[in-house]
């Protein structure tokens, strides 16, 4: 079976998704799952009343299946009980859809724990909260803080001048190159910036959560070409004789992933 | 010919209806199996030497450096394992390009279960090899290089020349799957020193299930395929007369309709690139801005996921790729994405549109005039995408 072989009812859930949006409230729940490196994240409200969900809606970044179980998940347990709720299992709701293709079953696991989680944030009092807080990013030090004390990154020091950078003289050496700079504050911010006047590939990496406030020396780099990742953090540099990729840690997901790059600018 | 918008024509191609005219006696009215001694034999004989001709001379090779295989994926095998086997008491290391479709990460893989090293040179943020991290990867053991002459998913072309160059006189040979740049981009294995060199019959709208391999004389592989012997023994099985006899009508047809055909394929390709990129935000290119395959044409989405595209544009009669994991059998993305610095969740965003000889103006009209509106749906219902615009 293809990986795009969806029923009509799937099909019409992607199409015509119900209940898109979001809720607010001191009696709305949010409840998360997903991560965008593997290709989905959603965002599931619930209003209760009377331990019932009075209303629910929905945000997904994922493919159509991703989509279309979002959104029959939000209509099989509009009006149940917390407790009917909890009991929806991703069968459920793959057989509310007519089947899903075999290789997609993992994301109608998805939408019945972005529910669920939505149900224990409630019943655990986490409400009218905004959502995204991700236990270990309580953890980071906040934006702005003093970041001398980095870890090391393993296998930089060997890699040193060859393709590690600890400060950008020319940055004409960084031509096409697809580079990584590693958040040391404002001058890494600008150091990102004036690379993307000699590369179309820079990306600016911090352990800190993305910044909300406007004075944030990391803000700028919104309105840029730098692609910036937060809540990850460089973990080792791996490459023979020079710089072929970076290992990183996810900290919002604790999950490690591979980055493939010519250089690595870590300021000093 | 595709009746609706088909955008997709580095996936599969349809063949040219001068091919199968070309084609279609061989099926019917013409039984001869070129080993046969009788006049139907000699007759199939002919047209097989023919065809080789036709095909050898559309890249610039003499006829004896060509044979005829299954399709592109038996032309790899066969070149790389071909030849590592038959060389091995010369070294046992090989590099392929990270960059490279999985096929040729799968034969390498294979070779490495035989004992083989393998290295991976990297590219640049468009995807190209260079020659100085090339020379960085080759050691005195290495045999081979194999870097494919273009890239069919992000449409990169490869400096081939200046890689033969710098290969030619050390005694390593170099092999290039050119499946997505033939009929694209000129090939003249007369000019650009390549030792080895996959061709597929479909990629230049001839009929599938034919391919070919071009050998350089002195060039000696072995066969991994035992059986009857045809082909100088090095690809045993009886010919199949109706494909090579298409792929040689679709290789004619080519190059006298190539230069015009790439100036077309060029103009839609510019016309749809701007569009999108002047149409709709937080959209980027992949691949080089300008080495780049004249029909390709290969976008990330921020905020959205490929599949979801695809579909989208599925329910308005365009057909397209995407690199996104959740259209593979894997659910892993696009290593050539992967390759070049971009994280999976940009990979998971993106789409490629492939123009071919029956793309018409209007189908760029017709992708410009819904896409903006699909990508808006899409990110309106991502969480991802209104968090950027609220923060």
């Amino acid at each position: 079976m293809k990986s795009t072989s969806y029923s009509e009812k799937t099909l019409d859930h992607f199409r015509n998704p119900r209940n898109v949006g979001t809720l607010e409230g001191p009696d709305v729940a949010v409840g998360k799952v997903g991560n965008p490196v593997c290709g989905d994240l959603m965002y599931v409200y619930i209003r209760v009343r009377d331990d019932r969900i009075a209303d629910i809606k929905f945000q997904t970044f994922g493919c159509g299946s991703a989509i279309a179980t979002s959104s029959m998940t939000t209509e099989l347990v509009k009006g149940m009980t917390l407790d009917e709720a909890m009991k929806v299992t991703r069968n459920d709701v793959a057989d509310a859809l007519e089947g899903l293709p075999p290789i997609k079953m993992h994301c109608s696991n998805l939408a019945a724990d972005a529910l669920h989680d939505a149900i224990k944030a409630w019943r655990e009092g986490r409400r009218g909260e905004a959502p995204d807080l991700p236990e270990i990013s309580k953890l980071r030090p906040p934006c702005g803080i003093s970041v001398t004390d980095q870890p090391a990154i393993q296998g930089a020091d060997e890699l040193l001048g060859k393709g590690v950078y600890r400060s950008v003289e020319d940055p004409k050496v960084f031509v096409d190159k697809r580079v990584l700079v590693v958040d040391r504050g404002k001058p890494s911010v600008d150091v990102a910036l004036e690379l993307t006047k000699h590369t179309g590939r820079v990306v600016f990496m911090s352990s800190n959560k993305a910044p909300s406030s406007k004075d944030d020396p990391r803000t700028p780099l919104k309105r840029s070409d730098v692609k910036v990742i937060y809540e990850a953090e460089p973990i080792a540099v791996l490459g023979d004789g020079e710089v072929e990729k970076v290992r990183v840690h996810d900290l919002n997901e604790n999950e490690e992933y591979e980055l493939f790059v010519d250089a690595l600018v870590i300021l000093e | 010919m595709p009746a609706q918008v088909y955008l997709d024509y580095q996936s599969s191609k349809p063949v040219d209806p001068r091919v199968v005219h070309a084609m279609r006696p061989w099926f019917t009215e013409r039984p001869g199996n070129p080993s046969s001694l009788h006049l139907d034999g000699d007759e199939a004989t002919d047209a097989l030497e023919r065809s080789r001709e036709k095909v050898a001379q559309f890249i610039g090779a003499n006829k004896d450096e060509i044979i005829f295989t299954s399709g592109a994926t038996e032309s790899n095998n066969l070149a790389i394992i071909g030849y590592a086997i038959r060389n091995r008491k010369r070294g046992d290391h090989i590099v392929i390009a990270e960059s490279e479709h999985i096929s040729i990460h799968n034969i390498a893989k294979a070779l490495e279960k035989q004992g083989f090293k393998v290295s991976k040179v990297g590219v640049n943020l468009y995807g190209q090899v260079s020659v100085e991290k090339l020379h960085k990867k080759i050691t005195n053991a290495t045999i081979l290089v194999s870097i494919g002459w273009a890239s069919s998913e992000i449409g990169t072309v490869q400096p081939m020349q200046e890689i033969g160059d710098a290969l030619q006189g050390r005694g390593i040979a170099l092999h290039t799957d050119a499946v997505a740049a033939e009929g694209l981009v000129p090939i003249d294995v007369s000019k650009v020193p390549i030792d080895l060199l996959t061709l597929s019959s479909n990629d230049i709208y001839g009929p599938k299930g034919l391919g070919a391999l071009y050998i350089r004389r002195k060039v000696n592989i072995v066969p991994i395929m035992p059986g009857g012997g045809q082909e100088r023994g090095l690809r045993s099985g009886t010919e199949n007369m109706p494909a090579i006899v298409g792929m040689a009508a679709a290789a004619d047809i080519m190059a006298s309709e190539m230069p015009a055909e790439v100036l077309r394929l060029a103009n839609h390709r510019d016309r749809l690139i701007e569009g999108v990129l002047s149409q709709i935000p937080k959209c980027h290119l992949n691949g080089h801005p300008t080495e780049r395959l004249p029909n390709n044409a290969h976008f990330r989405f921020e905020a959205i996921e490929g599949e979801s595209l695809l579909l989208s544009l599925k329910d308005k009669g365009i057909a397209v790729s995407t690199g996104s994991a959740c259209s593979s059998k894997t659910l892993e993305p696009s290593h050539t994405l992967l390759s070049c610095g971009l994280l999976h969740e940009e990979a998971h965003g993106s789409l490629e549109f492939t123009f071919g000889r029956w793309s018409k103006p209007e189908d760029v009209d017709r992708v410009l005039e819904v896409l903006p509106g699909i990508v808006e749906r899409l990110r309106s219902l991502s969480p991802l995408y209104e968090k950027e615009a609220n923060s």
